[in-house]
């Protein structure tokens, strides 16, 4: 970080702050969600599905979960400094459930 | 901002500066009760941290006498096992870090040209349930059981079949309250640090030690989750019969140790960065050099708090992993000496040619150097799996542990408290006194652990508490014991020079030192309001920069101090926070005693939290806290806190993987799981999120029928929620599964309990932000608080998206 990416990160963009989604984009982020809901619900019982169902079933979730944070959270619209808070543990959080699950079951290719 | 009125403390006429201790115009017991006020607090963290190191210190001669000879019949072995658990955990919690915490306090606002932290009541808050926590530890002693399962407190040493009575329970009930003490503590300086700049201060203008406190404050922020999750499962194990560390049902020791590690290994740079801070503004000041390659050290400084995530099975290496994850945290470790060996030679470069003035302070943070970098050179030994295999639970560890955190940390924190003392209470130590106590300290550190490489070498495991006459250990033990005395003394004599300083101490001007950072620009002590006007910022150097100019001696337009466009405004005290922490002990308390005083103990922290939460909730002085970033210190904080909980959902549902398919009886997840029920309750819950945002949006425009509306709703879908994970714990209930019957029991109910707990205590957040508004107390102004309800509770609801994906539908 130089002293210019700093001083960026220290200035707030006042005005995306002040750009918040609007009623019509809440609703179409609900219906989204439900979709998608119902879609996680219908893959589990296609057996065609059944060897990408892990990856399909993650990425689907990680959807919904962006568009929460970004739409209702106000992730998308509010200072970079806040994504950063939130980002950075979550990625570092992810990588440690990961590793926990690697190292103390056998979710990955390390076997003791 | 400008809409603030007039609050309840308020300093038209700013007192000068003024002898004896920094302390605002009341006294008494009530006032120190009451305080909130960021330098009495960091003197209680001071006071308070001192007397827990100087008992750890007396357990510690305790331990070396017992060694000092073959047989020598001191205490027994159990005494002897709790001796060296309390000497630890006492070290790490209750000495080092609030030692740390009390410069963090004291220091911080008046480093960074602020009148007080961000959020003052929840530092005093901080304060009092560390005092709490730190009481209930040493309370063992006095019912007679104290902990003995190591500092560490490895499963399943420390389940219930292997340590029964209530010793572990003492030790993990307190350092889940310290724990919540260090996280609370953490947030706040976060946003303090973030938000309370003054114009000016840039991120890369921040002092050293500013810097060093921020990476130690996410780090703790981050580092706790995991081992108080970890210390959940221990007690859930302990008090409800869960299986998470039983062999025989499936349970894996290794993660008790992960979850210790991913806490512990960051936990030696939340107690080593500050005192790194510390040295990097002491070198510089005695040195008349600004500190060399200060970007570099920022980096350094950024990449040891990261890379202390990645390398915290080099813990484990005798464990067993396997050579893939060995190898792994092996290369991790080696990689984090090269950040740490940068900060060496960049302090030794700050030395070199400079006009060195040998103060006690900077003899001390000269001896950081040297200690710690022998300290350092002993662990790239532990990084090698193949050597750290031959040094496991030997003295030579002991010696490195000891070389980083009493040459490292303790050397650093006596380099700030022999820098800040004046600041502080407005007299000068002794000069004299101090030399001859760092040799003393100097000396006897050596003397005490240099030896224990020889031992561990020679063979000596740790935490024996005897050993026979033909080992060859015998002398390195008693010279060992003699250098442990000789810092014993040491300690003493910093006691008789701190009481002779308040006493007859010379009286110190504001900037004794010829200081370089703003702290020094305030009178000694520093008035209640710390300055009269917001301090200019030049440089990172600022006040040197102001009085000398920069390294080219070409001096700054002088810019005239800024008048606080607000009032110097001051935060009232509060006695809340004294009644929150009484309440935790009591439940603390009552947890090894009697359902009746856990009730009464939840009773009064549930009174006293919503009279902490409502305290200022009209004050109109609170309504906006916008700071440097353009964002109020409370929204900030709580993202902050969700990137915290990030952490702990990750571990619990981390776990549950982990233990997935491992139970050794039924019912098993896909005998029992009703997938079409609990989609109908996802949906409910995602629903709820959208009439939170119809709610905060109808607050916002000042819609008060809406937002009764949509307030009532979410909190309905809300109890809604819970209503069909009742319905699900009561079904699984009657199907046979509980918490006690397998491993899928103890992992699914304690992980969807705790996501269940967190929509509970988010219902009660939406329906008291309800009553408040049917009362007409929440209005347009107030968006931001239904703004951060509704962060909490999307939060919620997309940890609930991944617990949906990964328990209910991942087969």
């Amino acid at each position: 970080m130089n002293e210019q990416t700093a001083r960026a990160l220290d200035e707030h963009d006042a005005s995306a702050a002040e750009h918040h989604p609007t009623m019509r984009t809440y609703v179409i982020v609900a219906a989204i969600l439900t979709a998608v809901t119902g879609l996680e619900f219908g893959v589990i019982y296609v057996r065609r599905l059944a060897p990408i169902l892990f990856p399909l079933l993650l990425t689907l979730s990680a959807g919904k979960f962006a568009l929460v944070v970004m739409f209702y959270m106000h992730l998308r619209y509010d200072s970079r400094v806040l994504t950063f808070l939130f980002v950075a543990p979550l990625v570092l959080a992810t990588v440690l459930a990961i590793a926990i699950t690697t190292l103390t079951g056998e979710f990955l290719v390390f076997r003791r | 901002m400008a809409d603030r009125a007039e609050p309840r403390t308020f300093y038209r006429s700013p007192p000068t500066a003024r002898a004896g201790l920094a302390v605002p115009a009341a006294t008494g017991l009530l006032s120190w009760l009451t305080t909130v006020d960021h330098k009495r607090i960091g003197i209680l963290y001071g006071v308070s941290s001192l007397t827990f190191f100087l008992i750890g210190g007396i357990e510690a001669l305790i331990i070396r006498l017992q060694l000092v000879r073959p047989h020598a019949g001191i205490v027994s072995a159990e005494t002897f096992n709790a001796l060296f658990t309390m000497h630890g955990t006492t070290m790490v919690f209750l000495a080092i870090m609030p030692l740390n915490s009390a410069f963090f306090n004291y220091i911080i606002p008046l480093m960074i040209g602020a009148r007080d932290v961000a959020f003052p009541r929840l530092n005093a808050l901080s304060f009092w349930i560390f005092l709490g926590g730190g009481l209930f530890l040493n309370a063992s002693w006095l019912v007679g059981a104290p902990p003995d399962g190591g500092w560490f407190g490895y499963a399943n040493l420390t389940t219930l079949q292997f340590s029964p009575g209530l010793s572990i329970d003492f030790w993990m009930l307190s350092i889940q309250i310290l724990g919540a003490s260090s996280i609370i503590a953490a947030i706040n300086f976060i946003v303090t640090i973030l938000n309370m700049r003054p114009p000016g201060m840039t991120l890369m203008r921040m002092p050293l030690f500013v810097w060093m406190s921020l990476v130690t404050q996410f780090l703790i922020v981050l580092a706790f989750p995991p081992v108080t999750v970890g210390l959940i499962f221990l007690m859930f194990d302990r008090f409800f019969g869960t299986h998470f560390f039983d062999v025989a049902a499936g349970g894996d020791l290794h993660l008790w140790q992960h979850l210790f590690w991913i806490f512990g290994h960051p936990e030696v740079y939340i107690l080593i960065l500050p005192a790194f801070g510390i040295v990097s503004e002491v070198l510089p000041t005695f040195s008349r050099k600004p500190l060399f390659g200060a970007q570099i050290m920022i980096y350094s400084g950024v990449l040891i708090g990261f890379f202390g995530f990645n390398v915290w099975s080099h813990h484990m290496f005798a464990a067993g992993m396997g050579p893939v994850a060995d190898a792994a945290f092996s290369i991790a470790t080696m990689i984090i000496a090269i950040p740490t060996g940068v900060k060496i030679f960049n302090w030794l470069a700050t030395m070199w040619r400079g006009t060195l003035r040998p103060t006690v302070a900077f003899h001390y943070a000269a001896g950081l150097v040297a200690l710690f970098t022998i300290g350092g050179l002993s662990g790239i030994m532990h990084s090698s799996p193949p050597v750290d295999l031959l040094q496991t639970d030997t003295y030579f560890v002991v010696a490195h542990l000891h070389y980083v955190l009493i040459g490292g940390s303790l050397f650093g924190i006596l380099a700030g408290a022999y820098y800040w003392w004046p600041k502080m209470t407005g007299r000068l130590l002794d000069e004299r006194l101090g030399r001859l106590q760092f040799w003393m300290m100097f000396a006897g550190f050596n003397i005490a652990f240099f030896p224990q490489h020889f031992l561990g070498v020679a063979g000596m495991p740790r935490r024996i508490y005897t050993y026979g006459a033909g080992t060859g250990w015998t002398a390195w033990s008693a010279v060992s014991t003699v250098g442990a005395f000789i810092i014993g003394l040491g300690v003493l004599l910093f006691l008789v020079n701190a009481w002779r300083s308040l006493r007859h101490g010379a009286i110190a001007a504001g900037d004794p030192w010829d200081g370089r950072t703003l702290e020094w620009r305030t009178s000694s002590p520093p008035p209640a309001h710390d300055f009269d006007e917001v301090p200019p910022v030049y440089g990172r150097d600022s006040f040197w920069i102001e009085k000398y100019g920069d390294t080219r001696g070409r001096k700054p337009t002088p810019r005239p101090a800024q008048p606080d466009p607000h009032g110097i405004h001051l935060p009232a005290p509060s006695h809340w926070p004294v009644v929150i922490a009484l309440g935790i002990g009591l439940a603390a308390v009552g947890a090894l005693t009697s359902l009746g005083l856990v009730l009464i103990g939840v009773a009064v922290l549930v009174v006293g939290a919503f009279a902490f939460a409502l305290e200022h909730h009209d004050n109109p002085a609170h309504v906006s806290q916008e700071g440097r970033l353009g964002i109020d210190h409370r929204k900030l904080a709580m993202w902050v806190f969700l990137g915290s909980e990030c952490f702990l959902f990750g571990t619990l549902i981390a776990t549950y993987m982990a233990y997935k398919g491992r139970s050794v009886v039924g019912p098993l997840p896909h005998e029992i799981l009703n997938i079409p029920v609990t989609t109908l309750s996802t949906f409910d819950l995602l629903m709820s999120s959208l009439l939170m945002v119809l709610a905060l949006a109808a607050v916002q425009r000042g819609d008060r029928r809406q937002a009764r509306l949509w307030l009532a709703g979410t909190a309905l879908f809300g109890i809604i929620f819970l209503g069909f994970q009742a319905y699900e714990f009561t079904a699984f209930v009657h199907e046979g599964l509980t918490l006690q019957t397998n491993l899928f029991g103890s992992t699914f109910f304690t992980l969807t309990g705790f996501h269940g707990g967190h929509v509970t205590l988010g219902v009660i957040w939406l329906l008291t932000l309800l009553v408040l508004h049917l009362r007409g107390r929440v209005g347009p102004r107030d968006a931001l608080k239904v703004e951060i309800a509704g962060l909490y509770w999307h939060f919620v609801d997309v940890v609930w998206i991944l617990i949906f994906t990964l328990v209910y539908l991942v087969p």
